[in-house]
């Protein structure tokens, strides 16, 4: 049974065409057992979780603190907060350790290939705290300066920087930025939003502080995603958000707080999301993703050669640990008309500046169109894409 | 809704094709209606914010009646431009006020008409009626 048959979406058509869903860097697709899980939740289990003792009460604990479980099994991490995706984790960073920690004078190392989400909320408590944020340039190579990255390390309290670039699908030198960054006592933070769908990572051998990510962009749910902390930087977090389910005791006096994760998870969390990401890992357990990786990288290297040859610029590299994301542009043919005319034969791309603003800026462009593939693409659907995006140019540029 | 005339004819015409290729085939034919606005006067205060392409309006009252003048570097952006200008132009800005963006939808050129990062449309439609209310008021 091939992978693509447990989603049930890629069934549906598209202006009479049959969906071919190239737009999985923004989100995926869910399997039937995500669908189901979350299904079931709500049929069978609804309650709120750690307080009462009844019995449904207690299906939804366990559903929830099971995908807190599952995540630390995946990633061999020891604290994982659950948090509403990729920006809250990198938001909670920014108010329970930034604020408890950073003053001014000090610095933060981001890199011009960051993603919105992990520069607007930096430049938020730079203003706040009269702390310094120094960016690390992107080369014509689409790769990061690491000579600047170096020298940028002195009085640096946190280097934020993204694993994988949603752009151009290139992954960074991870494992060298994180220990430069901690030879000159700097905490490191990785957006691991587009890095962990493609990559397996041991969150505790891989050495960074803060790990953030979602699980819709992995065939779980929108609205649910975690920051994975090293247990001594978890020690340094303050709460950020007050509520329930965050405290130990409250009295008119003052209150105390949990101290493991649930003290950075004030109210009632995302309980339907977390047990449909718990089934999505569950799915993804059963497939060989480091044969998956170099089958959807095949697939992006010859869309990226035939874009070329069909006269596109392709913005990315496409090495073996990069994703399968291939952003393009043609001379003439505006990104946002090609998308409309792919769409309307059921393709589903992406344009515009994909949240990276100050990428593109460096690129001297304002936009791309991007397909993204992920584990249900096929290389036929790719020869089609091509064959597609060569009839519209040839119609319409 | 009660469209103008010019449109109701133009409605028509779109919803007999069946293509939606062919539907943004015509919507491109519609930028030769567009009023040029030449490119050196646009600014910041003509452009439309929230869209993905580089798209500038200019409206005017031309003897009484909605002059509307654009320019954007998409086809489809200034396609829609044009079948705004075909709906609009000429007409007294009252009577351009009473027109909804639903057109768009029934003309099966647009999925959405929420306001978005990605629509260009709602973003330029939304501008001009401003621009209008702004010159009546």
């Amino acid at each position: 049974m091939a992978i693509r048959d447990d989603f049930p979406i890629l069934q549906r058509t598209v202006h009479g065409h049959p969906l071919v869903y190239l737009d999985n860097a923004a989100t995926t697709q869910k399997p039937q057992v995500v669908i189901d899980a979350m299904n079931d939740y709500y049929t069978q289990s609804n309650a709120n979780v750690h307080r009462a003792v009844h019995t449904l009460a207690g299906e939804a604990t366990d559903g929830y603190e099971g995908c807190r479980n599952r995540l630390k099994s995946w990633f061999n991490a020891e604290r994982a907060i659950l948090t509403s995706g990729t920006t809250e984790a990198i938001n909670l960073v920014a108010h329970a350790w930034g604020r408890a920690n950073l003053e001014k004078g000090d610095a933060i190392v981001l890199t011009e290939m960051e993603h919105h989400s992990d520069i607007v909320p930096w430049q938020m408590l730079a203003k706040e705290r009269g702390v310094e944020i120094r960016y690390v340039p992107v080369l014509d190579d689409f790769t990061l300066d690491m000579e600047v990255y170096e020298a940028s390390l002195e009085g640096a309290k946190l280097v934020c920087v993204v694993h994988t670039s949603n752009v151009l699908g290139v992954r960074n030198p991870l494992e060298r930025i994180i220990k430069l960054a901690h030879q000159f006592g700097s905490k490191v933070l990785i957006d691991a939003a587009q890095g962990v769908p493609h990559d397996r990572i041991d969150f505790d051998a891989f050495g960074a502080d803060f790990m953030a990510f979602s699980a819709h962009k992995m065939c779980g749910p929108t609205g649910i995603g975690a920051l994975l902390v090293r247990p001594d930087t978890f020690e340094e977090m303050q709460p950020f958000m007050g509520g329930g389910d965050m405290i130990e005791t409250v009295t008119i006096e003052g209150s105390t707080y949990q101290t493991n994760e649930h003290k950075f998870e004030a109210g009632t969390p995302r309980i339907a999301e977390a047990i449909g990401w718990d089934a999505a890992f569950g799915w993804m357990e059963s497939l060989d993703l480091e044969h998956e990786h170099k089958r959807m990288l095949e697939i992006a290297r010859y869309t990226a050669t035939q874009l070329r040859a069909l006269g596109m610029t392709v913005y990315g590299r496409h090495d073996d640990s990069d994703s399968a994301v291939v952003s393009f542009l043609h001379p003439t043919l505006h990104s946002e008309d090609l998308a409309h005319l792919l769409d309307a034969r059921g393709f589903a791309v992406r344009t515009g500046h994909h949240c990276a603003q100050p990428l593109l800026h460096r690129l001297g462009i304002s936009g791309t169109v991007r397909a993204s593939f992920y584990l249900y693409n096929t290389m036929e659907e790719a020869e089609m894409f091509i064959a597609q995006v060569k009839k519209i140019v040839e119609r319409f540029a | 809704m009660t469209y103008p005339v010019q449109l109701l004819e133009l409605i028509e015409e779109f919803r007999e094709v069946e293509d939606q290729m062919e539907r943004l085939e015509m919507v491109f034919e519609m930028a030769d209606e567009v009023v040029a606005f030449p490119v050196e006067d646009w600014s910041d205060s003509t452009r439309i914010h929230g869209c993905q392409s580089e798209a500038h309006v200019q409206v005017r009252l031309d003897d009484g009646k909605v002059l509307m003048a654009g320019g954007a570097d998409a086809q489809l952006v200034q396609g829609l431009m044009g079948i705004l200008t075909i709906a609009i132009n000429g007409s007294a800005p009252a009577q351009a006020l009473l027109l909804s963006p639903e057109f768009a939808q029934e003309m099966g050129i647009l999925n959405s008409l929420s306001p978005s990062r990605s629509n260009g449309f709602r973003n330029m439609f939304d501008k001009v009626m401003l621009e209008i209310r702004g010159l009546v008021e």
